[in-house]
């Protein structure tokens, strides 16, 4: 065929997939008759209230000398692995606030670390494309650093994000700047799936967020630079089970809710949404206007045990508190007392839901509890 | 590439890739890939439109959302079901941030 026709059958076939999901998006339209917080309000819900020192700083963990990039909690046990600029991982018994390792990573442009189901072992990447598995346990070597027990070499781009797959060591998710998400086998060091790239329907940019279902682990949701969340499930490598379109700018961090049908997301476009897996729907968008111009980018965001809270951060130093139910900020933990200095770039909740932690790039690491007067009903 | 993400005067910095790239330029293959692809985002999308027909509205999602959200106990909230674990308040006992560890790695 030759290539004048090819490209009028190109522009034809852009055409159609714009029409078909302008239909899509229109038939979605009249499915939504309410979203969350008309939901709430027509069914007589109350906004979460917090006093002054309800939710307080109650740890902060002082040690990295550069931007704290990503951080994550263990599953079982109150400790925390930390990324830095500072080209190093810490993992910190969060109780006491010692350090217990201080890993010095062979590349130094660190974006992205995960704890290990067990805690035996952490996870690492960066711009050197790979992901580095450390064992917790191993010996140092005589410089007094941790080796690489593991690398898992493949990924043509950064990694921008990676996750352990729950319940085992063996399997992790990673995700890239070369526009994939990949599923490893740690004991051999070796891809299992490839979701998306050049073979594949998938994201069409740099992937910037994994988040694995903590009720079925074989879903994941991933976030990225062409604007969409998309779901996947570990099985099926060939395309996305599906799209969510809505944002207009990329999709720095996704994570699911915790009963595991919906996750939410944090955009360039200063919103968060809530979205349901099952039937594709944006079930709410969590924006705050601002007086001036400048829209905060919504950097990451984490969710309370119940749901009912969402933490996001933001590059303005901003930590809105969401009332997910109500839609509305209910706290500001960038601005209370004891608060990072600089914007928050990670957020995670503890294992039991009662503590969140925040990474800056003040270096810092903050705790969040609370430490109010709590009524059980 | 975006101000949160490292960089320093040295490090190499990620280009993003943006689908909008200019595809005049491209070889005869390239635009018979891209073809493709579109026509199975189409297959795709059709399917999707099939199933849309079946699909509940939105106000049986929050339905089911708020039963999920309202039942569970949650220690961060002023307000909120039992049962209540003892080791939610963990934090305001034993060591507090005086006595923590501040050394630097360097």
């Amino acid at each position: 065929m030759p290539v004048a026709e090819l490209k009028e059958r190109h522009a034809a076939a852009i055409e159609a997939v714009n029409d078909l999901r302008e239909r899509l998006k229109q038939r979605r339209q009249q499915l939504l008759d309410t979203d969350v917080a008309g939901y709430a309000r027509s069914h007589g819900r109350s906004q979460v209230t917090f006093g002054p020192t309800d939710l307080v700083c109650c740890r902060t963990l002082q040690g990295h000398t550069g931007k704290v990039y990503s951080l994550d909690w263990t599953p079982e046990r109150d400790r925390i692995v930390s990324a830095s600029q500072d080209g190093r991982l810490i993992v910190w018994n969060a109780q006491t606030s010692q350090k217990t390792h201080a890993i010095k990573l062979p590349c130094a442009w660190v974006m992205t670390c995960a704890f290990s189901p067990t805690g035996q072992s952490v996870a690492c990447g960066g711009l050197d494309s790979m992901c580095s598995i450390f064992n917790l346990n191993s010996a140092t070597d005589r410089d007094g650093n941790l080796p690489v027990s593991v690398t898992l070499n493949g990924h043509k781009g950064y990694v921008s994000c990676c996750q352990y797959v729950p319940d085992e060591d063996i399997h992790i998710i990673t995700s890239s700047g070369d526009q994939t998400c990949v599923l490893w086998d740690i004991t051999t060091g070796l891809r299992t799936t490839v979701f998306g790239g050049e073979f594949q329907s998938g994201h069409t940019a740099d992937v910037l967020s994994v988040s694995i279902n903590g009720a079925n682990s074989r879903v994941f949701v991933s976030g990225s630079c062409d604007g969409t969340a998309r779901l996947w499930d570990t099985r099926v490598a060939s395309r996305a089970m599906r799209t969510f379109q809505g944002h207009e700018g990329d999709v720095n961090t996704v994570k699911f809710f915790p009963d595991g049908n919906r996750f939410g997301t944090g955009s360039d476009d200063g919103t968060c949404r809530l979205f349901d897996i099952r039937n594709g729907h944006q079930l709410q968008v969590y924006y705050q206007q601002h007086s001036d111009k400048e829209v905060p980018l919504v950097t990451s965001i984490a969710f309370s045990i119940s749901g009912r809270l969402l933490f996001a951060g933001y590059s303005n130093g901003d930590c809105y508190v969401w009332d997910t139910l109500l839609a509305r900020v209910v706290l500001n933990l960038g601005s209370v007392q004891n608060s990072h200095e600089n914007r928050i770039s990670c957020l995670g909740l503890s294992a039991d839901g009662s503590s969140l932690c925040t990474g800056s790039w003040d270096t810092n690491l903050k705790i969040w509890a609370f430490g109010g007067h709590r009524k059980v009903i | 590439m975006q101000s949160g993400r490292p960089q320093s005067v040295v490090s190499p910095i990620p280009q993003r890739i943006h689908s909008s790239q200019a595809a005049d330029t491209r070889g005869k293959h390239r635009i018979q890939a891209e073809l493709k692809r579109l026509e199975q985002e189409a297959r795709f999308l059709e399917e999707e439109l099939e199933l849309i027909e079946r699909m509940e509205k939105a106000s049986a999602a929050c339905k089911e959302m708020f039963s999920n959200v309202e039942s569970r106990p949650d220690p961060l909230l002023p307000i909120t079901n039992g049962p209540i674990n003892p080791m939610w308040d963990q934090w305001f006992e034993g060591p507090q941030e005086a006595q923590g560890c501040k050394c630097w790695i360097l």
